[in-house]
Order: C-alpha cells, then sequence, then structure tokens
C-alpha cells in the first residue's frame, strides 16, 4: 500500500553549514520539519575542568578558545570578574583599551556573522566580501595583540601591552571607511529581495519565548527586546559612550541578521568615540597586581555582553591560586536551546537560515 | 519597487569585478608581520638563569627545561617546547624576568615527521667545573667539553626554580 | 574568409571524399556527418573545459582574488589539471547503491548537450543537422538532463541524493512549462519550427525587442533548468551538501560538474538564436565572422548567468514552485494572448 512516511535526516557533524561540528537530528516530511533534535558536544574540550588545574592568569587563554571569533570579549569578562572577586583597580587607559579591542572583536565577529550568513543562503560573494574587511580587522588586532584569533590580550588587573606606534589612526582610519563596507553589505546582502524573502517571517520569536529560555544577544534584541548588557547595567567603562541599542521588531532570521549590521555601526561608533578619549588618557595599562594571585575565598558571578549575547563568568575561590570551580554562561548555547521548536514546520533550506541567523560558535556551545 | 535590490546586487558585484584585487601571491610574497607577533620561540641563552618561570606560566606545560648545578649556578642544559601544545598566548614571554624568551616573525614551524615538532631551543652538556668570571676575558683555554655558545650568563646566582605554587607574573608592567 | 572557415572545411571533406569516386554519395554524406559531430563533441568539452575556468575567474574578480594563477599562464591549464586529478581518483560505489544505474547517469549525462548542440546552427549555414523542427526537438532533448540527475541521485541511496534528486524533477516540471510558452511567442511571430528561419527572420530586428518579456521569461525559466543561482536548489551545497552527486567522486562528479555547464552553453546558445539574432552582426559590423557574433553574444548571457550565481542568494523551494507557477506561467501565457492580439492588429493595419 501507498502512504507517505517520515524519516531521519543526519544534519552533521560532518555538514558544511553547521558552522562547526553540530549535529542536528531531523525528522522530514518530505522537505519540511517535523522534530529536530540537535546535539552538541563534538567539540567539547572541557574548558571549564581544565580551567580547575590552571591558575588564574593562565586560563585566560583558554577562554580565547570559547568563542574565537570575539576572542577579546571572552577575555575581557574573565578577567573583570577575577577583577571583581579580588577587588583590583584597572588603570583606565587599559579599560579604553579594552573597550576598542574589545568592540573591534565584536566587529570581526559580526561582520563574519553576516558574511556566512549570506553563505548560508547561498550568496558567496557576500561572504568573501565580508571576509575582506574581517581580514583588515585582524590585521589591526595581529598589530595589537600578536595573535589574529586567539588573542589572550586582557590580564588580570589590565591589558598586556599599549597600542604600538600610529596604531589608533590605523584604527580610526578602517572605522572611517567601515560605513561604506557596511552599505555595501546591505546593497549586496541586506537589500537583495530573494534574501529577504528567505529570511522574512522564518523562525520568529516572540519577546516572550526569548525572555523564557533566557536567549540573549541579538536574537533577543530581534524580537524588540531592549536589553543590551552596555546599556542595561554598564559595566568597565561603556557608561561614557553615546550608542544606540538597535532592535528588531519582528523577531525574525530577517531582523537578527539586520540587528547585527547595525550594531556593527554601533561599535564603529563606540571606537571612535574611544579613541577620542584614549588619547586624553595615559599611565599604566596595567595595575599592581601580585605576581601569584590568590584571591579570597568566595563567588563571583560576572556577565558582559559578548558578541553572540550575555556571556557570564561564574567563579569559586576557595583562596588558592588556582579556581575551584568555573563556570561559563555560553550564550551560544544557551540560544540553542529553543532550536526545536524553532525549526518546526519549516523546510530544511530554512534549518540552515534559522541555525545561521542565531550565529553560533560551536567552541563556545560546547565549551 | 520589487527588482530593485536585484539590480544593486548586480551593480555591486559588476564594480567589484573591476576593483583591485586583494590576493597576495603567498610564497613568493608576504604580509609584513607585526613587530609583536606571536611567532617562533627563540630563547637569549645568555641572559637566561634557568628560573623556570616561563615553565611554570604555562597552561599547557609545554616548556620543559633541564639544569644542572655547575659549582654554585645553575646551568640550562636543555630547554624544550613541545610546540604542538603551545597556545601561543605570550605568558612565558611575559612571565621572563631577564628579557630571555623571545617570540620572533617566523610563523612556519611545520615538520614533516612528528618526533620534530617539538622546538629545541638549547642542548648542550654542562662543563664540569664552574667556569670563572674572568673566563669570558678571551685567552682562556677553551674547553673541549663545550658546544660553541659558551655559558657565559652566569652572572646572578639564582636559586633553583620556584617551587610549583609560585606563580608566574601576571604580566610584564605595560609602560 | 574566416567567415567561410568551418563551412568551407566541410565543403573541402565532401569534396575530397567525392574525388575519392568509389564511394557512394550517401557514405560520403554520413562521414561528413561523423566529422561534424566529432566536432561539436570536441567544441562543447572544450567549452565546458573554458568555462569551468572561466567561472572561478569571474568568481575571483568579483569577490577581490585573482582566481586559479599558477598551472599554466593565467592559470589557463588549472581545469584540464583539475580533470587529470579527477580521473586517478579511485571511483568510489556506496555499498547501497544501484550500481548499473549509479554508474550510468554520469556516462549519459553529456547526451542532451551534445544532442542539442548536433541541430544548434552556430554561424551562417553553420549547424550540424538543419532539422525543420528544430525548436521542437531542441526542448523535447534539452530538458532530459534531469532524467540523468535524477538516476544518479536516485541510485546512489544516500538521502541528501534523493531530495536533490527530487528537487531537480520539481524544478524542472515547473520550469519547462514557461520555458516553452515563452517560445511559442518567437513561434509565432516567426512562422517556424526551422532554428535557421527563426535566424533568418531577426536579420533586421532581434526578437529581444519584440519579445522583451518572453525573453525574461525564457531566461529565468533556463537559469532555473540549468540548475544554476539563484535556482540551485539541486546542488544546495549549503543545505543539501551536493544534491545528486553528493556520493559522487572522481570523475563521475566531473561528469557532473562539466554537464551543467555545457548545459549553461546549450541555453545560453538557444537564448542567442531564439532572441539576440543568432549570428547576425549588430550595427551592420558584418566584417566579424558570423560564428564569432554567435560566441560573442552566447558569452555575454554566460557572464551574466555567472554573475548571478556571484550576486544571489538561493531561493527556498517553496518559493521557486511558487515562482514558477504563479508568475512566469501566467505572465508567459498573457505573453502569448498579447503577441497574438498584437499580431492580428498588424495584420488588420496591414504591415
Amino acid at each position: 500500500m501507498l502512504r507517505t512516511q517520515e524519516y531521519v535526516l543526519n544534519f552533521g557533524p560532518q555538514h558544511p553549514s553547521t558552522h562547526g561540528v553540530f549535529q542536528i537530528l531531523l525528522t522530514l516530511d518530505g522537505e519540511r520539519i517535523v522534530k529536530a533534535e540537535p546535539i552538541c558536544g563534538y567539540l567539547h574540550r572541557g574548558i571549564e575542568k581544565l580551567a580547575e588545574a590552571r591558575t588564574y592568569t593562565q586560563v585566560i587563554p583558554y577562554t580565547d578558545r570559547m568563542d574565537y571569533l570575539a576572542a577579546m570579549l571572552q577575555n575581557v569578562g574573565y578577567v573583570q570578574a577575577v577583577e571583581k572577586l579580588m577587588g583590583i583597580e584597572v588603570p583606565e587607559r587599559a579599560e579604553y583599551l579594552r573597550v576598542i579591542s574589545g568592540e573591534l572583536s565584536r566587529l570581526t565577529s559580526h561582520v563574519l556573522a553576516t558574511g556566512v550568513y549570506a553563505l548560508d543562503v547561498g550568496g558567496f560573494t557576500g561572504f568573501l566580501l565580508c571576509f575582506r574587511e574581517r581580514e583588515k580587522m585582524m590585521d589591526l588586532l595581529e598589530e595589537l595583540t600578536g595573535s589574529r584569533m586567539t588573542l589572550s590580550y586582557a590580564r588580570i588587573g589590565g591589558v598586556a601591552d599599549d597600542v604600538t606606534e600610529g596604531w589608533l589612526d590605523k584604527l580610526n582610519k578602517l572605522m572611517d571607511e567601515m560605513p561604506g563596507y557596511i552599505e555595501e553589505y546591505n546593497g549586496l546582502i541586506t537589500g537583495n529581495e530573494i534574501f529577504q524573502a528567505r529570511t522574512k517571517f522564518v523562525g520568529q520569536l516572540t519577546p516572550e519565548t526569548c525572555i523564557n529560555y533566557s536567549l540573549s544577544g541579538p536574537v533577543l534584541r530581534a524580537s524588540g527586546v531592549n536589553y543590551d548588557l552596555r546599556k542595561a547595567m554598564p559595566y568597565g567603562i561603556y557608561d561614557r559612550f553615546d550608542f544606540e541599542v538597535p532592535l528588531g521588531t519582528n523577531g525574525d532570521c530577517f531582523d537578527r541578521f539586520y540587528c547585527r549590521v547595525l550594531e556593527m555601526e554601533q561599535s564603529v561608533r563606540i571606537i571612535k568615540q574611544a579613541i577620542e578619549q584614549i588619547k586624553e588618557v595615559d599611565g599604566p595599562v596595567m595595575a599592581k597586581v601580585p605576581k601569584v594571585l590568590k584571591p579570597p575565598k568566595g563567588e563571583v558571578y560576572h556577565e558582559i555582553e559578548s558578541s553572540k549575547g550575555i556571556i557570564g563568568y561564574y567563579i569559586v575561590s576557595d583562596g588558592t591560586n588556582k579556581p575551584y570551580r568555573l563556570h561559563v554562561r555560553r550564550p551560544s548555547f544557551i540560544n540553542l536551546g529553543y532550536l526545536d521548536e524553532m525549526l518546526r514546520g519549516y523546510l530544511i533550506a530554512d534549518v540552515v537560515a534559522i541555525l545561521g541567523s542565531i550565529d553560533i560558535v560551536l567552541g563556545e556551545v560546547d565549551c | 519597487m520589487f527588482g530593485k535590490g536585484l539590480v544593486k546586487g548586480l551593480q555591486i558585484t559588476w564594480k567589484e569585478f573591476w576593483a583591485p584585487k586583494l590576493t597576495v601571491q603567498y610564497p613568493e610574497k608576504q604580509h609584513t608581520v607585526p613587530e609583536r607577533f606571536h611567532g617562533k620561540f627563540v630563547l637569549d641563552v645568555d641572559k637566561c638563569i634557568a628560573c623556570g618561570l616561563c615553565a611554570n606560566a604555562c597552561p599547557n606545560r609545554v616548556i620543559s627545561l633541564n639544569k644542572q648545578k655547575v659549582g654554585k649556578k645553575q646551568y640550562l642544559t636543555d630547554y624544550q617546547m613541545n610546540i604542538q601544545y603551545c597556545l601561543f598566548c605570550g605568558l612565558c614571554v611575559e612571565s621572563c624576568n631577564k628579557d630571555a624568551l623571545h617570540f620572533t616573525k617566523d610563523f612556519n614551524m611545520n615538520q614533516y615527521f612528528y618526533k620534530n615538532i617539538p622546538l629545541v631551543l638549547v642542548r648542550r652538556e654542562a662543563p664540569a667545573e664552574p667556569l670563572e668570571e674572568p673566563a669570558m676575558g678571551g685567552e682562556d683555554q677553551p674547553k673541549p667539553k663545550l658546544k660553541p655558545q659558551a655559558p657565559k650568563e652566569e652572572k646572578v646566582a639564582k636559586p633553583a626554580a620556584p617551587a610549583a605554587e609560585s606563580e608566574a607574573a601576571a604580566g610584564k608592567e605595560g609602560q | 574568409m574566416l567567415e567561410n572557415l568551418f563551412v568551407g572545411t566541410a565543403d573541402w571533406l565532401r569534396s575530397l571524399l567525392g574525388g575519392i569516386g568509389f564511394l557512394p554519395t550517401e557514405i560520403a554524406e554520413s562521414i561528413v556527418l561523423l566529422v561534424k559531430l566529432v566536432a561539436v563533441l570536441v567544441f562543447i568539452l572544450v567549452n565546458a573545459l573554458w568555462l569551468v575556468y572561466m567561472e572561478r575567474k569571474v568568481a575571483a574578480f568579483m569577490q577581490a582574488r585573482i582566481g586559479p594563477n599558477r598551472v599554466g599562464p593565467w592559470g589557463l591549464l588549472q581545469t584540464t589539471c583539475d580533470i587529470g586529478k579527477l580521473i586517478s581518483k579511485e571511483i568510489i560505489i556506496p555499498k547501497k547503491a544501484d550500481k548499473v544505474v549509479f554508474l550510468l547517469a554520469p556516462v549519459l549525462i553529456f547526451l542532451p548537450p551534445l544532442m542539442v548542440f548536433a541541430v544548434l546552427p552556430l554561424g551562417k549555414n553553420m549547424a550540424a543537422l538543419d532539422l525543420n523542427i528544430g525548436v521542437f526537438y531542441l526542448l523535447a532533448i534539452a530538458s532530459l538532463s534531469t532524467l540523468f540527475f535524477f538516476m544518479g541521485g536516485w541510485a546512489s541511496n544516500s538521502k541528501y541524493s534523493l531530495l536533490g534528486a527530487m528537487r531537480t524533477v520539481a524544478q524542472m516540471v515547473s520550469y519547462e512549462l514557461p520555458l516553452v510558452l515563452s517560445l511559442l511567442g518567437v513561434i509565432m511571430i516567426v512562422g517556424s519550427l526551422n532554428l535557421s528561419d527563426i535566424i533568418a527572420a531577426q536579420e533586421h530586428t532581434w526578437l529581444i525587442f519584440t519579445q522583451p518579456i518572453a525573453f525574461l521569461i525564457f531566461f529565468i525559466a533556463a537559469v532555473a533548468e540549468t540548475n544554476r543561482c539563484p535556482f540551485d536548489l539541486v546542488e544546495g551545497e549549503s543545505e543539501i551538501i551536493n544534491g545528486p552527486y553528493t556520493e559522487y567522486g572522481g570523475m563521475g562528479f566531473a561528469m557532473f560538474f562539466l554537464a551543467e555547464y555545457a548545459n549553461i552553453m546549450v541555453v545560453c546558445a538557444m537564448a542567442t538564436i531564439m532572441f539576440l539574432g543568432g549570428w547576425h552582426a549588430p550595427f551592420g559590423l558584418t566584417f566579424i565572422p558570423s560564428w564569432v557574433w554567435f560566441f560573442i553574444k552566447m558569452y555575454v548571457l554566460i557572464f551574466i548567468v555567472m554573475q548571478f550565481r556571484w550576486t544571489y542568494p538561493r531561493i527556498r523551494i517553496d518559493q521557486l514552485m511558487g515562482f514558477g507557477w504563479k508568475v512566469l506561467v501566467p505572465l508567459s501565457l498573457a505573453n502569448i494572448f498579447v503577441t497574438g492580439i498584437g499580431m492580428y492588429i498588424y495584420r488588420a493595419i496591414g504591415w
């Protein structure tokens, strides 16, 4: 007898558009998704456990490896948590350098997210044009920190090194060019009718769902919830900058994508202000911290706005030079929580579009 | 109007078609590598006092060094980095009090065989008896056992490596 | 002289064979035909190789890269090298694949473009075969390649391949219709199914000016037929890996890959003949041989197809079907209607 049958499609981990090694078991009815079972953990390295055997300083390079696309933000989140625990005052110049390199990291991450999203929906040129600008930013980061992706630039009590001669001018020049590039992305990707048809009203999230599932970052703001930690609870020196929090209205893939594009413009704004302000600030980039860091007994939770969402570091100290326990609230992982319900009823092509719009980094999902 | 975005896209790709290209013909031409680049390590043996701070600063236990007591001083005989585990975070370089360990701009550490991967920065034998300070003067008789890079770094006596607890410097002072 | 290069060669061969004397005319004629077909085959293969190179260069130039540049001058031999590599690869047959069909599909995939090119007039008097039902034959054969895609996808016994194969069929069925209907306007105006007649009718006015909408529909449908971006759902590498060719490696994949370019060439040649005046020279620039004009026009169209691919994102399957059935088919029907009325009015006025 003829009948239709549901079947299971193994989407990943070896799939070009799962942004790494992510697996989704899709139960399909034709091309329509009945059920999606996300399976993560293929990139699990046990960073939280590794941290327990490392001294506080030695954990910094490991935080790079979580969200390797915006490593500086991960660094800053961790070191600020430790500083909170120990009560270390960070020199002002170091705070500015953290903001500049952090926002530059956010830009690289968002530029990549924009480009990869174009690739996910099939436009290859947008992908490579975004990489072109990312390359320029990475060159700058390389000049500042010595590495391109895994920066390890922040230190407990400051940053590793001061800027080199002329670096700020180069950065300023790139930031002046950036709006032109963003316009190009908008022309090539955002404004394209096919792209809009693919992404508008796909994978919609209501503000209530976002809050209930504790989603954060552009995914949350695309649904119209105005919650950006840089504005809501300014950490570091973010209260000194004038910027806006771009919000979406529909909470669909397009809004999530476009939120990132708009956030790039805001990051450019922040960096430009920071460049102006840092010229007045002089002094060391490293606070006087003891060689052996032994935070007092206790625990601390500190969260900052990373490029993917809210990244929180929870550190339990037992008074020794190594953290007793480190837990990281990874935004990519938590943003994936609603994936199953988000995917149901959509087509295979939308799986890629929805997954891409969440902008996950598998290093962070699996940690 | 529908189709405006489509035409705009075509315009952009058409413009890009004639725009200058960014490809660098790699082996022939190379990007300039910045000053601070985290590349291959070099150890200034003359400055090194074999204190072991770098080995302790390393998050991944990449550095292993052996030393031998020659007279009163520590003599570095073996300094090896298992570079395949290196995170290139720079904590070891920062921890060095004597400014002996450095990054270079050399990023190509490829090896054909696995056994060649570890980066051997120093491997030499310790002299039988301590060198006298004036030995560096020049006209002294050469020690037959020594390799060319004669050990003359033992200017500052330093006790053995700090205990496992002691922690590397959190970072050099920036300025 | 260049104008008659190929026609002259054929005539020379014919007279040579005739000069031998003992051969009956039929056999001599069939030898000439065979030579022509081999020439077409070589022509397609060389062009497919060139198109792969050209695509990579076009893509690179649009993405601020310079593309292949190492093998041969400007990387010209890159595709040749790739083919050499692919030939030397092991042919992997999945365990549960239908072996015969699996191996047959890449072999047969070159058949449709070859058969189509046999009737295309590439220049003045330069059709290997001059069929009087050329358009009909063309349309019948051109859609045949879908079958081989489906064979490959089905026989692979892989879910991704099957999805791709199903998409091919769905796409072909829904886009063959506007393709044919858009050509109907041309045929109504010309009044003949013979390709040479259609070209001859465009001596003064190219049909793209009298049938602009038909050209647009034809071009869009043709791009969809050849599974090119933005209609490349069949391959859709970010969704279903590589569609029907997922399980193919080595030369099997290369055949599919080259066939894609051969198919692009076919549809662009068709568009040139139907709408862009075939080998007719524009602006009276007749000192350039007719077949050169044909190639220039064809390659301009191919370039546009490539630019589409490197500009646009991929459309979704339901949008693809919706676009085909809800936009293109009604539009092409309306075009036929308008063309009919226009022709009637013209005739009534007595032009």
